[in-house]
């Protein structure tokens, strides 16, 4: 990514660069005198002797754009310098001493910044008479505000990192502190300010030399040029679009420069992404199923999926198989990063782009008792299943509504998704959705902004509107875990309510608390860097658990009882990490060579369990 | 609420006041005497008599603090004084003129609103595709051209070459409306070609920040249609920071204008401001300072009604 960013920043340097290596040897170059006049021989056509023609005095238009650059750049560069200099003072000093310190610099610079810029230059240079010294002044005052802001708001993240602290602490004196810690680490940031200001500047100085108020005639300045140029428009077009086409081109070489340079220096900002709609693009194929393998109610086979990233992919779940009957809940257990909360979105076929299952089936019967695979359902098809058949909650209430709408509406528009309701009579509905969740006075609650409910009332509209269609499947990713301990009962209790109704909507719970997988489960599948390790009825894998990583982790689960707490030595391996052999044997007591030599199978060990463990028989 | 915006109202009126005081003493303190600019036609040096009997006529003998005094109090009466030059009422003046940057400005607003909002949703649907690439580069030239240089172009080719609308001028609306807006096209389609390339780039970054929002994962948990949660999740959401940002550039074109008001001959406000200042007829100045200012905040506290308007965390909070 680095490396393709910093590849990209090579030509639009490249091109500043020789813009600017022109600026800086024209005068030993063999041009005509920019400023020499010659009106017998005024707006000649191009020739041999000036490539570019002469202007409306007769004077060479190729030295002079070439001259004019000079003129452009150096005001633009030390406008950009001075103003990068009081700006960068301003903003490290008002950021690191903060107080009264700031208010001084920072706001008052601020205060610039509440002025239109053009209005203020024009200001400045009326006052002290057009010249290129002038605009120097005006363009810096203009622009330090602009780098007072980005540094001190860097200063402020900076400034309480942990290494500047430790300084502080050593007694490291402010102004060395500054100097030393925080100038580099703002420096990047600074950096872009800097080409944009250059870019800002350009525009400001060419613009006021257009209207005369700059760099004063007869010396060679762009705007100037085409100031000139429009009166004899008519008979010399040409003689506008040179000076035209230098400004401009300068101009986009300096903001493509900017915009690669923050590439580089914020990897963040310039990934792009396949796009929200291209997910749909590769679910060409509708879903073949093999009448022969008639699941149950959701039926994995050996799913697998791939996160593509330039150096390479990786797969963070791999050949993961579970079923879910209609009734029954399967708690799915492990820790964050061990791939089952992808599990759960690839179930809906809603994986964040870029990840991709690669592999397996996602078996799915809906109501019309007909199966379908989820993992190549074209997405109109998976699209009408979803929020209908197959309904999701998720982890955070708080980011999961729209800020912006009703609880009561988002619950309807759930409804109306998927059924001919009226918007009134879908409303009704929803209102009694959320009686049923348990949602205080329903009615006026459900009127409510997502901000003004608490946690678990949030969290109970959310269940709403995943039940409001009476859903085959429901799958919960973590929805406890976002909330308060007393609020986890409650909302438990909910699902079990909803459970317990005699329905037959098949759960997945995803978790990594075992203790609500004992309370709400029939059956779990424990999960490990990406595979399914073990799986089997809720109280034969607690109570006898058949491998070594579920041992360890009922174990490190407090229990009240006297004795102390373990702790499962070593780390989880990373996603990317090819391992030969049994992912968990580098953690593992009872790993013996063949572990490492071979990746073990998830094998059925006992009727309705499984377990991937070659010494199964061994974990105590 | 109420007190912030209290608050609010306050801070802008200190504000505008600490704008007119510093024009006020900018234009006194820095070397040129008005009456003296003002006698001197032609590059002769004007008689001292005269020059004196010019400054007692204008009050300019007197203490500054006086004037600076009597200033603020004709203000506060709604009450700019009258120019230095031709003794015309300055906020008649201003009224006359003031409609005209705020039509351009206006208009070019709303066209880079119908332009830019929907490439700017469209390519973030289809981030990295080619459209996408292709609207991008070319939002980069339109950023990247300087407002004079497109404006003398426009005129290049639609007034010179295509002799579609003449080169620049101002009709009123009331004499003759099929020709003001002729008129109005170019300028205000000059300044709408970089605000568009902003309004495209916002709305682009501000809908990808969104899609990646849980809220839009719920809603397609939800089985609604792309349509639907593009138009309501994702755009309604995209538009706060939208708003936010063009209202910033709307204000800084007000007096920003200028070079489009220079190129087009359009008689606005912009205009009327530098030949005010080119004359150090102070009066006029700080009265159009004044008046960009008052507005510049209006529009401010606009953005901040408008952003209650979409973001409820804010209207209830």
């Amino acid at each position: 990514m680095a490396r393709r960013a910093m590849s990209r920043l090579l030509v639009p340097a490249a091109i500043v660069g020789a813009i600017i290596a022109v600026a800086l040897t024209v005068s030993l170059l063999p041009l005509p005198d920019p400023v020499k006049m010659s009106v017998a021989t005024r707006l000649a056509p191009p020739g041999l002797a000036h490539p570019l023609g002469l202007d409306e005095y007769g004077r060479d238009v190729l030295s002079r754009i070439l001259w004019g650059a000079r003129a452009s750049l150096s005001v633009a560069f030390l406008a950009a310098a001075v103003a990068g200099v009081i700006g960068t003072i301003l903003g490290l000093l008002g950021g690191y001493l903060r107080g009264l310190v700031e208010i001084v610099t920072v706001r008052s610079a601020e205060a610039v910044l509440c002025f239109p810029p053009l209005l203020l230059a024009l200001l400045v240079v009326t006052l002290m008479g057009p010249g290129a010294a002038t605009l120097i002044v005006a363009l810096s005052i203009l622009y330090a505000p602009g780098y007072a802001r980005v540094a001190y708001a860097q200063t402020l993240a900076v400034s309480a990192l942990d290494y500047v602290v430790a300084q502080e602490a050593l007694g490291a004196r402010p102004g060395r502190i500054l100097l030393r810690t925080i100038l580099p680490n703002v420096a990047p940031p600074l950096l872009v300010q800097f080409s944009l200001t250059v870019a800002a500047a350009m525009v400001l100085e060419s613009g006021l030399s257009f209207l005369g108020l700059g760099v004063v005639p007869p010396a060679p300045s762009w705007g100037l040029m085409i100031r000139g140029a429009r009166s004899t428009m008519e008979q010399a077009p040409l003689l506008l679009l040179w000076p035209c086409l230098a400004l401009t081109g300068t101009i986009v070489a300096l903001n493509v420069l900017c915009d690669r340079l923050r590439d580089v220096l914020d990897p963040r900002a310039g990934t792009a992404s396949a796009g929200f709609l291209g997910r749909g693009i590769a679910r060409i194929l509708p879903g073949v199923v093999d009448p022969a393998t008639r699941p149950a109610l959701l039926d994995v086979r050996g799913l697998t999926i791939e996160i593509a990233t330039s150096d390479g992919s990786f797969r963070p779940v791999r050949d993961v198989s579970l079923s879910v009957a209609p009734g029954e809940t399967l708690a799915l257990v492990g820790e964050s990063g061990s791939g089952k909360t992808l599990t759960g979105l690839a179930v809906l076929g809603l994986l964040p782009t870029g990840i991709r299952a690669t592999k397996g089936r996602i078996l799915f019967t809906g109501r019309d008792g007909r199966t379908r695979d989820l993992a190549c359902l074209p997405e109109p098809a998976l699209r009408q299943l979803r929020g209908d058949e197959i309904a999701m909650v998720f982890q955070d209430p708080g980011t999961s509504l729209n800020p912006v709408h009703r609880v009561l509406d988002q619950v309807a528009e759930t409804i109306r998704a998927h059924r001919p309701a009226t918007g009134p009579d879908a409303v009704a509905q929803a209102v009694g959705l959320l009686k049923e969740v348990g949602l205080p006075d329903p009615d006026r609650r459900g009127r409510s902004f997502p901000f003004e409910l608490s946690g678990g009332q949030r969290q109970r509209a959310m269940i709403a509107s995943a039940v409001a269609n009476g859903p085959r499947m429901l799958i919960a990713d973590e929805p406890t875990t976002a909330l308060d301990v007393t609020i986890q009962a409650q909302i438990l209790d909910l699902f079990a309510r909803l459970r317990g109704r005699g329905s037959d909507t098949g759960l997945v719970f995803i978790t990594h608390n075992l203790a609500v997988v004992a309370e709400i489960a029939d059956r779990v599948a424990v999960m490990y860097a990406g595979e399914i390790v073990e799986e089997g009825p809720v109280g034969a894998v607690f109570g006898e658990p058949r491998h070594p990583y579920t041992a360890a982790l009922i174990a490190s689960v407090p229990d009240g009882r006297e004795g102390r707490l373990e702790s499962i030595a070593g780390t989880v391996p990373p996603p990317h990490a090819e391992l030969p052999g049994c992912r968990f044997a580098p953690r593992c007591g009872l790993a013996a060579p063949e572990c490492s030599a071979e990746a073990p199978p998830l094998r059925d060990i006992a009727p309705s369990r499984a377990s991937r463990c070659l010494h199964w028989r061994d974990v105590a | 609420m109420r007190g912030y915006a209290a608050r609010r109202l306050l801070v802008a009126l200190a504000l505008i006041w600490v704008v007119v005081t510093f024009v006020f003493l900018a234009i006194h303190l820095v070397p040129g005497d008005p009456a003296e600019l003002l006698l001197s036609q032609g590059g002769v040096a004007p008689d001292p008599g005269a020059v004196a009997e010019l400054r007692q006529k204008l009050g300019l003998d007197r203490p500054i603090l006086a004037r600076y005094v009597e200033y603020v109090a004709g203000i506060l009466h709604g009450d700019l004084g009258v120019s230095l030059r031709d003794e015309h009422s300055v906020a008649d003046e201003i009224r006359l003129r003031l409609p005209r940057t705020l039509e351009l400005i206006g208009v070019a607003a709303v066209l880079a609103l119908v332009f830019g909002l929907p490439a700017g949703t469209w390519a973030a649907l289809r981030a990295g595709g080619h459209a996408d690439r292709a609207l991008s580069v070319l939002s980069g030239i339109f950023l990247s051209v300087p407002v004079f240089v497109l404006g003398t172009i426009a005129i290049l080719v639609f007034a010179q070459k295509l002799r579609w609308v003449s080169a620049g001028g101002f009709v009123a609306f009331e004499r003759d409306p099929l020709q003001h807006l002729m008129l109005l096209a170019m300028p205000a389609g000059t300044i709408a070609v970089g605000l568009s390339a902003i309004v495209f780039r916002m709305t682009r970054s501000s809908v990808l920040e969104v899609l990646g929002r849980d809220y839009v994962r719920a809603a397609q948990a939800k089985g609604l249609t792309p349509r639907r949660i593009v138009l309501h999740h994702v755009v309604r959401t995209a538009l706060i920071p939208v708003v936010t940002v063009l209202a910033l550039h709307l204000g800084s074109l007000l007096g920003g204008t200028v070079l489009v008001e220079f190129v087009f001959n359009w008689p606005g406000l912009s205009g009327y401001l530098v030949s005010a200042v080119e004359a150090r007829d102070y009066p006029e100045v700080i009265g159009i300072v004044l008046v960009i200012s008052v507005l510049f905040v209006l529009l401010n506290l606009l953005v901040d009604l408008l952003y209650a308007v979409l973001d409820p965390r804010v209207r209830h909070g």
